[in-house]
């Protein structure tokens, strides 16, 4: 018989540092490292593209050479272009951002921290499978910086071969990097899996007593989707670059064309499972933006059950359009058109959002926050790169973009900066929630101005270079791109000297930021479970199921 | 320990005010819920009943039935397009891991809801009894005119914290219910101890 605890059972948190942030199953730590960690692959992979954009900036090779990777140009030595240098770059680059840096930040960070709160859930419903996947995620990250640094093709450090690894580049490529960067890819999908079982079973199994699925906010609810994704998507890719793996070190040949493979058959599997991700990264970003729309406009979202089911919608149709990847490998006419048509079907959930973003707003007492810019800033470029999505999916037109800096521009409006903006609106939303800290209000509107400029910047002149012709993944090019090239670099500088200001802004805030006192610091319309808990939480919550009156606002379902 | 089925399909719960029976279901054997705890007369002594208690879950069956097809059948496409090449086989084993390990952590997720207090009341003796899974069962008796049950408002592990004394040692029960159920369940053990259950067949 479990006897009486009615005396001494104190909720005092006497863990010490190493005991916390080491070995802890406690989502919201975890949550919290899954942020910083992703912030540091974050900085190294953004270093990166400011070297290539460094090198981008004039035509002709100054900074990339075979002599030795310079900072500083210096015309009276002699420069020969190292090709390998800057493929290796653009690889990590890809690689980081898509694996170790966007989908741990929304997912494993916010996701950790707030759909159990949300839900009103004491903690995930596997803990210590929620530690594993976090130092799986570590070790992975360290295995891909381990591939950078290691011996690879062309006898130089690294592999040169782009993030989706195709055969039969990656396969023929030389040293033991190429292995390391797939089972840096193993090691982060298996994290992913092992996050996303975990956030289904919470999900679908500890919602708070009267909180039916048509009533789980929205955040929780992306959560939900991007998980299902990921348990559907990311075992397609293990097997894919297992298959690789087999490839190169045991002689099968499963697409390799002189024993009966198609290489063609990998970009298939790559983009089934790649297509997904792309909305893996993004729905978690949807679910925050939401929160952040409502709480500015001082209304609750408009069409909550539209909103819903449009990310489903949008998680369904991301698994039945993945070849429009590939519209120039040769597909019939048939195929092309199917996708053609299946990817277009798409910018209908997508517009309900959208409009029902604009709808929230429309009539709301808006106030201009810094988590409600970057949740606009959020809005105008996913719609941008949306629209540049759409005319990317005609097949005809798809053949003069392909690989052209036009599909540069697109995807980053999406995901760099559609992404990488709902992340600050979640910063920015939840630091005084995480923290206890309030930044100052100044400084988060500095960042959101630089960065928005700079993020423009850097990628609008990219349509005009695609439209012109000038092809993606190339260390130089002829003197006819120079202007918008040069633009574009000094767009990349602006973005990541906000980046730099944004890291002081948070080693300001939590070291000497404003104590917030009350549990919500926004507004009534803030009206998550997560905000009835102080600032920041204390180590257990909802250890007692919550009161339905507590999240059941009526107005929002 | 029967727990009645009731053909009330629901979602959520809702209070049943001011009657002694409530419907209850463990979700991981199908019954459908309304409260989780119910009360029932005794089949065997005639002042006896018995009150049972289990943890909420939210999932219900059809909806876990529901969800797991939907999934199968989102990987059921790529594995289709695959049948016959051998670059199925590279994809199959990471399949089945994953649709396991689901199908794992939901089913241990229910099982871990699957704890059970029955309290039960015949003419002298008082019995309380914890069944957790993969554990001995927990047994806690005394006789029923010393058995008093106690609300800890603030001072317990969780807010209307409820326990019973009167035996060698003061127990817990309901724990695992929501405030606003211990503080309505207080009221009904207090009343059942001292008058018994009025149940309207």
């Amino acid at each position: 018989m479990a006897d009486a605890a009615i005396h001494g059972h104190d909720h005092e948190d006497n863990r010490n540092f190493f005991t916390r942030w080491f070995m802890s199953t406690n989502h919201k730590d975890i949550g919290i490292l899954y942020l910083f960690v992703a912030g540091v692959v974050g900085f190294i992979s953004v270093a990166f593209t400011v070297y290539m954009r460094l090198e981008l900036m004039e035509p002709g090779v100054q900074y990339m050479c075979t002599e030795g990777a310079r900072f500083i140009a210096d015309a009276t030595s002699e420069c020969t272009p190292n090709g390998h240098l800057w493929n290796v770059l653009i690889t990590y680059h890809g690689v980081l951002m898509m694996f170790f840096v966007v989908i741990p930040a929304l997912f494993g960070g916010f996701g950790n921290y707030f759909m159990p709160l949300q839900i009103g859930a004491p903690d995930m419903a596997f803990p210590r499978l929620n530690n594993l996947s976090f130092w799986m995620y570590v070790a992975g990250t360290s295995l891909g910086v381990a591939s950078m640094l290691s011996p690879g093709g062309n006898g130089q450090l690294g592999s040169g071969v782009g993030w989706v690894l195709y055969p039969p580049l990656s396969t023929s490529e030389a040293g033991m990097s190429m292995d390391l960067a797939i089972f840096a890819v193993h090691l982060s999908g298996a994290s992913s899996i092992l996050g996303a079982i975990n956030m289904i079973t919470t999900f679908l199994n500890m919602r708070a007593p009267g909180m039916t699925l048509h009533k789980v906010p929205l955040f929780a609810w992306s959560i939900f989707v991007t998980a299902w994704l990921i348990l559907l998507a990311l075992p397609v890719l293990a097997g894919a670059i297992t298959m690789l793996l087999t490839d190169r070190n045991f002689g099968t040949t499963f697409f390799q064309p002189e024993g009966g493979g198609d290489p063609i058959l990998y970009q298939h599997i790559l983009w089934f499972f790649g297509h997904p991700e792309v909305y893996i990264i993004v729905i978690p970003g949807f679910g925050i933006v939401s929160h952040v729309i409502a709480t500015f406009s001082r209304k609750p979202i408009f069409g909550y059950l539209p909103m819903v089911y449009a990310m489903v919608a949008i998680g369904v149709l991301g698994f039945v359009v993945w070849a429009h990847h590939m519209y120039t490998v040769g597909m019939s006419l048939t195929q092309q058109s199917y996708f053609m048509l299946a990817t277009m079907v798409i910018a209908v959930p997508t517009g309900v959002k959208i409009f029902s973003w604009i709808a929230t707003m429309w009539g709301g007492s808006v106030e201009f926050k810094t988590p409600m810019l970057w949740a606009l800033g959020f809005l105008f470029l996913f719609t941008v790169g949306g629209v540049t999505g759409i005319v990317l999916s005609q097949a005809g037109v798809d053949r003069v973009y392909h690989d052209t800096y036009y599909v540069v521009a697109h995807f980053h409006y999406v995901m760099s900066l559609g992404a990488v903006f709902s992340i600050f609106a979640g910063i920015y939303f939840y630091l005084p929630k995480m923290s206890g800290r309030m930044y100052p209000e100044w400084a988060g509107k500095l960042h959101f101005w630089a960065m928005f400029i700079g993020a423009n910047l850097t990628f609008f002149p990219q349509h005009f270079l695609g439209r012109q012709g000038m092809p993606r993944r190339y260390i130089d090019y002829p003197d006819a791109y120079a202007t918008w090239n040069y633009i574009s670099s000094w767009g990349a500088f602006l973005s990541f000297a906000s980046f730099v200001f944004f890291i002081g802004v948070m080693a300001w805030t939590l070291t000497r930021g404003k104590r917030v006192t009350e549990n919500n610091p926004w507004n009534e319309y803030a009206d998550t479970l997560e905000w009835t808990l102080p600032c920041p939480p204390p180590e257990h919550t909802f250890e007692t199921l919550p009161k339905q009156s507590d999240w059941d606002k009526g107005h929002s379902h | 320990m029967n727990i009645q089925t009731a053909p009330l399909e629901t979602r959520g719960r809702f209070f049943v005010p001011a009657t002694h029976h409530r419907v209850g279901r463990i979700p991981s054997t199908g019954y459908v819920c309304v409260m989780p705890y119910e009360w029932k007369k005794s089949e065997t002594c005639a002042d006896g009943w018995e009150l049972s208690l289990w943890p909420y879950r939210s999932l219900l069956k059809k909806d876990f039935v529901l969800f797991f097809g939907a999934t199968a059948v989102v990987i059921a496409l790529p594995l289709m397009a695959l049948l016959g090449q051998s670059v199925l086989w590279g994809i199959l084993p990471f399949f089945a891991v994953t649709a396991w390990g689901l199908w794992f952590a939901i089913t241990k997720s229910y099982r871990s809801g699957e704890t059970l207090e029955v309290f039960t009341a015949t003419r002298d003796t008082v019995r309380l009894v914890r069944h957790t899974p993969k554990r001995p069962a927990q047994i806690w008796e005394t006789n029923r005119y010393w058995a008093q049950v106690h609300l800890h408002p603030s001072d317990g592990p969780v807010e209307n914290y409820l326990t019973l004394r009167g035996g060698d040692r003061e127990v817990e029960i309901g724990a695992f219910l929501d405030v606003s159920e211990r503080l309505a369940l207080y009221d009904e053990l207090k009343r059942a101890l001292v008058q018994g259950i009025k149940i309207p067949d």
